[in-house]
């Protein structure tokens, strides 16, 4: 056969022993062709085969055939690398020389056309049809499965369970990332929205009530509990927000105005701030008629997270337009804004230990957590999380803060501060966590997601009994510190709970 | 006809020969195509083949498309047709290739001399060894080959004999050379009729020399 690989008169068929010695990168593919004295009268000094057309014609070398890295096309040829140039003109060259061949002459082209790697009576066949292109996104970048943390590193010297303390069903729980539905009081109520209902869960005693209901199509977009935890405000799709008394689980008013769903909520005192679908927060007065105190515009789209600083000086808020703003109380002009976020801001935390200290976590795209001096409005940190951040829980107990992931592994994350290091990973849900909640003890978080499912974690459990169980004013921690041999085994090993129609109370709560 | 059915008979026919060696085609070019990132990586799935773990794509389009295209292989390799088999990747703005997968396809001499014992029919074991370390090269030579950088497509070519019959899908092509190119030579494995060697070129970075 003519036409052999102009490598194999190099190397020949290899042997896996004469494979190890050979397989290394040549210098150049040129000194794996066969160097025949024929190459001279082709004046073929380039040795690659694409260039040898227009030389043997006796064109001279258009400016056009100049190699560049941008490709040459023109009207009439339009890709001239999709061509057999090589072959076309050595076949035309043979076609004018009709007269009959001697076997020298045949030898002498076969040989030229084995050193040019142009065949004869071969042919090199392409299938015509275009490979399929993917026109996704890499989403490598996105999605890329970072390894899971599993076990706690030797910096932290409790114990971490990664198994749930108690898992609640929540059917109804709407999956959409700009919701926040789920709140636990001062005074260890966890309210949840499921759909049209509030639902409030008392953790003492594990009684479930169900607080109000919606009527016609209107869902309920947010919850959020006054600091002691006697008022719980609820926003509405319809824009409306409502203030209702946990007590004797009444509503006691109804501000209305906000064109769109009210999909995040936070109180300072008196005042109940709102964030809207439209971009707009508005500060709402509960306590006189005219509740409109103030309209802080300066989201372009929905408001996502919205918190304010534990002594009410500032509002940190994020939005759908990837930016955070950092508001004074005093003013309705952002204090200043903050853009390094590239996808939705959700999760928004203060420092319980550090008043200037926020942290921010953005949305797929973006997966980045940072962390900001609100006094000098510098940036101090930044962790890249590998996955959507829905939540940032920081601990008062420990110098720890717990994010809340979505694809691929909808973990909860939990890392240490200000080092960054990573402390565990703990996949959590078999959805993305939606919202999280910190217990008033700050021992557990509560998780939900849209597996209609509520879990319990136990991760930030007290260092002594003795000492700290004095701080946290008898709520959740004492009892829970005394009753360890209580624990029921079901409790945590048991996966969702089903059976009971919603937030199933037939197990003895030991969050008490 | 299984293939295993034909090794279980003994030396096996040509056109089992063929058939595996399109299977190792299949996988060979699914498993660059993943390691070279032509296509992003949850489009692929891990299959078991060969004792390994190879990664196969799971997206419907391509899969099409490289099983159309082994039809018409399957065909030529057991009509003895073809020689050559090469993926050539391109850059899918500058249509350039970058990197050239080469498969050399022999025909393994059937006749035996006189006097001489006919070969043993080879082992099934002894010829999954063989892809095994083809497979393991392919993997391999992520290490070395330079990093692409942009998005990239790629072809197939063939080096038929001139009377192949040539079904419509497919057409004439230039061989795709790689302008300035390195090769490597990577492992053969052979079957009682085929011989397959494989081959990777790439483009030298200019920078380097």
């Amino acid at each position: 056969m003519s036409a052999d690989h102009i490598s194999k008169g190099a190397f020949g068929p290899v042997t896996p022993a004469q494979a190890k010695i050979i397989n290394r990168p040549l210098k150049d593919d040129r000194s794996a062709y066969p160097s025949p004295r024929t190459m001279s009268k082709l004046s073929a000094s380039k040795g690659d085969s694409a260039s040898l057309g227009p030389r043997v014609s006796g064109a001279p070398p258009s400016p056009r055939m100049k190699k560049t890295k941008q490709a040459q096309y023109d009207r009439f040829i339009p890709n001239r690398n999709a061509m057999d140039i090589a072959s076309s003109q050595f076949n035309i060259a043979r076609a004018d020389s009709e007269q009959p061949l001697d076997g020298a002459t045949i030898a002498y082209h076969e040989e030229v056309a084995r050193a040019c790697g142009v065949s004869i009576n071969k042919r090199i066949l392409t299938f015509k049809e275009e490979a399929p292109t993917s026109e996704k996104d890499d989403l490598r970048q996105i999605y890329s499965r970072v390894a899971l943390k599993s076990t706690a590193s030797a910096v932290t010297k409790r114990r971490i369970l990664n198994i749930p303390e108690r898992v609640l069903d929540a059917p109804g729980m709407v999956d959409d990332y700009y919701l926040n539905l789920l709140d636990w009081s001062r005074s260890n109520t966890l309210a949840i929205g499921l759909d049209q209902s509030v639902y409030l869960w008392n953790a003492n005693t594990g009684d479930v009530n169900s607080l109000c209901q919606l009527e016609g199509e209107a869902y309920i977009a947010s919850v959020k509990w006054t600091a002691d935890g006697s008022y719980l405000a609820i926003g509405t799709s319809e824009g409306d927000v409502q203030i209702w008394d946990a007590e004797s689980q009444s509503k006691i008013r109804t501000m209305s105005g906000h064109q769109a769903r009210v999909g995040v909520l936070s109180w300072e005192r008196h005042t109940v701030s709102s964030g809207c679908r439209d971009g707009s927060i508005w500060n709402h007065d509960v306590r006189v008629a005219n509740h409109k105190i103030a309209e802080l515009v300066a989201h372009s789209y929905e408001v996502c997270g919205l918190t304010w600083r534990s002594d009410g000086a500032l509002l940190a808020s994020g939005g759908n337009d990837n930016l955070v703003n950092i508001w004074d109380a005093r003013s309705t002009v952002p204090k200043f804004t903050k853009t390094q976020h590239t996808a939705a801001v959700r999760a928004l935390a203060w420092s319980p230990w550090q008043l200037n200290l926020l942290a921010t976590g953005g949305g797929s795209y973006d997966r980045h957590v940072h962390f900001w001096n609100t006094t000098t409005t510098a940036r101090l940190n930044s962790i890249d999380t590998g996955s959507q951040v829905t939540s940032i829980q920081w601990s008062s107990e420990y110098r720890e803060l717990v994010t809340s992931h979505g694809l691929p592994h909808n973990h909860l994350a939990l890392w240490s501060y200000p080092s960054l290091a990573k402390v565990i990973d703990i996949p959590a849900h078999d959805t993305r966590i939606l919202h999280t909640a910190l217990s008033p003890d700050g021992q557990t978080i509560a998780t939900s997601a849209s597996d209609e499912s509520l879990k319990f974690w136990r991760i930030f459990e007290l260092r002594t009994k003795s000492g700290k169980s004095g701080k946290t004013e008898g709520i959740g921690a004492s009892a829970t510190a005394s009753l360890p041999g209580a624990m029921p085994a079901s409790g945590s090993s048991s996966g969702t709970i089903v059976g009971s129609n919603i937030l199933d109370i037939s197990r003895p709560s030991y969050i008490r | 006809m299984s293939v295993q059915a034909q090794l279980t008979k003994g030396k096996i026919t040509l056109r089992g020969s063929a058939r595996i060696v399109t299977e190792f085609f299949m996988y060979g070019i699914n498993s660059i195509l993943f390691q070279r990132g032509i296509y992003p990586i949850e489009d692929f799935e891990v299959k078991k083949k060969y004792g390994l773990d190879i990664w196969v794509s799971s997206d419907v389009s391509v899969k099409k498309y490289l099983s159309k295209i082994m039809e018409s292989v399957e065909e030529w390799l057991a009509a003895s047709k073809i020689n050559k088999l090469v993926l050539a990747v391109n850059s899918r703005e500058t249509r350039e290739t970058l990197e050239r997968w080469q498969f050399d396809i022999q025909l393994v001499d059937e006749e035996e001399k006189e006097g001489e014992k006919p070969k043993p029919p080879k082992s099934e074991k002894a010829l999954q060894l063989e892809i095994q370390a083809i497979f393991r090269q392919i993997a391999a030579s992520v290490s070395f080959l330079p990093i692409i950088e942009e998005k990239c497509t790629f072809n197939i070519l063939v080096y038929a004999d001139s009377d192949a019959e040539v079904p419509t899908t497919w057409t004439d092509s230039d061989p795709l050379h790689i302008k300035n190119a390195e090769q490597v030579r990577l492992r053969s494995f052979s079957t009682d009729a085929h011989r397959v060697e494989a081959m990777v070129a790439y483009r030298r970075d200019p920078d380097l020399c």
